[in-house]
C-alpha cells in the first residue's frame, strides 16, 4: 500500500533531501566528462592549489599534534616544519595564478558570480590564516612580526578582540577557526564550480556543456 | 650582525618598498601565467575524457 504525505507532513530531512539533490545533481557534481576548452595549463591551477591545501592541512596537524619544541629541535620536525612552509607557498603561488587566470576570463559570467565571490572570501581567509601563521611560529621571526603587526591592528581599532600579541589567540585562530573556514568556503567554491561548470574562455560561451 | 645580512635587498619607489625576492617570486608567477598560456596541453590521455572541439568552419560556397 502506498501513502501520498501531504505537503504540511513531510519532514524537514525529506524537505532538505529534495532540496540538495535539485541543488547538487550527482552528474554534475561527479561528472565524467569536462568540455574541450579545459585542454589547457591555465584550467590547471585551481586543482593545484587544492592538492597544495590538503598538503598543507596534513603538514599541519601533524606539527599541531607535535608541539613548537618539536618542530623547533628535531629533525623529523624541521623537516615538517618546512613541507608545511613550502605547501603553504605553492598554495598561494597557485592560487594568484589561477585568480589572474579566472579574473582575465571574466570567469563570474554564465551565473558563476557567487562561485567567484567565495574565491575572494577564500583568498582573503588564506591571507589571514597565513598571517597568524607567521605569529604561532613560537621563535624571534614571529616575535618581530606580532610587535610591527600590532601597531597596524591597533591602526583600525580591533586590537582588543584580535591581539596579535597573544600567542595563544593566534594560534587558535590559525589552527581552528581559520582553517574551519577557509575549509568551508572551498567546498563551497568547488561544489558552486560543480554545479555551473567550468567557465569557458571569453567567446567559447557556445561551447559549454549545457546545465 | 647576522640577523641584518639575513634581511635581504630591498627595492624602493617612495613610500612603497619590496624585497627582491618577493619581487623575483611576482615575476615568476607572471612568467607561468604567461607559459600556461602559451604551451600546448598534452591530450590523447583517455581516462580524463573532454567532449569533441568542434568542427573548424567551412567557408560558405
Amino acid at each position: 500500500m502506498t501513502t501520498t504525505l501531504r505537503p504540511e507532513d513531510r519532514t524537514w530531512t525529506a524537505a532538505l533531501k529534495d532540496r540538495l539533490s535539485r541543488a547538487l545533481p550527482p552528474d554534475q557534481i561527479l561528472p565524467d566528462r569536462q568540455p574541450a576548452y579545459v585542454t589547457s595549463w591555465i584550467y590547471v591551477f585551481g586543482v593545484v592549489t587544492l592538492a597544495a591545501l590538503v598538503v598543507v592541512v596534513a603538514s599541519g596537524c601533524v606539527l599541531a599534534a607535535g608541539g613548537s619544541i618539536w618542530w623547533h629541535t628535531s629533525s623529523l620536525g624541521h623537516f615538517t616544519n618546512s613541507v608545511h612552509l613550502w605547501s603553504v607557498e605553492v598554495f598561494f603561488f597557485a592560487m594568484v595564478v589561477h585568480l589572474w587566470g579566472k579574473f582575465w576570463m571574466a570567469a563570474w559570467r554564465g551565473h558563476r558570480g557567487l562561485t567567484w565571490l567565495t574565491g575572494v572570501v577564500a583568498f582573503v581567509a588564506s591571507i589571514g590564516t597565513a598571517f597568524t601563521g607567521y605569529l604561532s611560529q613560537a621563535n624571534f621571526d614571529s616575535q618581530w612580526i606580532s610587535g610591527e603587526a600590532k601597531d597596524g591592528i591597533n591602526s583600525i581599532g580591533v586590537g582588543a578582540w584580535f591581539n596579535v600579541l597573544n600567542g595563544s589567540q593566534m594560534l587558535t585562530w590559525h589552527i581552528v577557526l581559520l582553517p574551519l573556514a577557509v575549509g568551508v568556503i572551498v567546498v563551497l567554491h568547488v561544489l558552486m564550480v560543480r554545479r555551473h561548470g567550468v567557465v569557458p574562455p571569453i567567446g567559447d560561451e557556445d561551447r559549454e556543456a549545457s546545465r | 650582525m647576522g640577523i641584518a645580512l639575513a634581511a635581504g635587498k630591498y627595492l624602493s619607489w617612495g613610500v612603497l618598498s619590496m624585497s627582491v625576492t618577493n619581487a623575483c617570486i611576482i615575476a615568476l608567477m607572471v612568467l607561468v601565467f604567461v607559459l600556461a598560456l602559451l604551451i600546448p596541453f598534452p591530450s590523447g590521455n583517455d581516462r580524463h575524457r573532454t567532449d569533441p572541439p568542434p568542427p573548424p568552419e567551412r567557408p560558405a560556397p
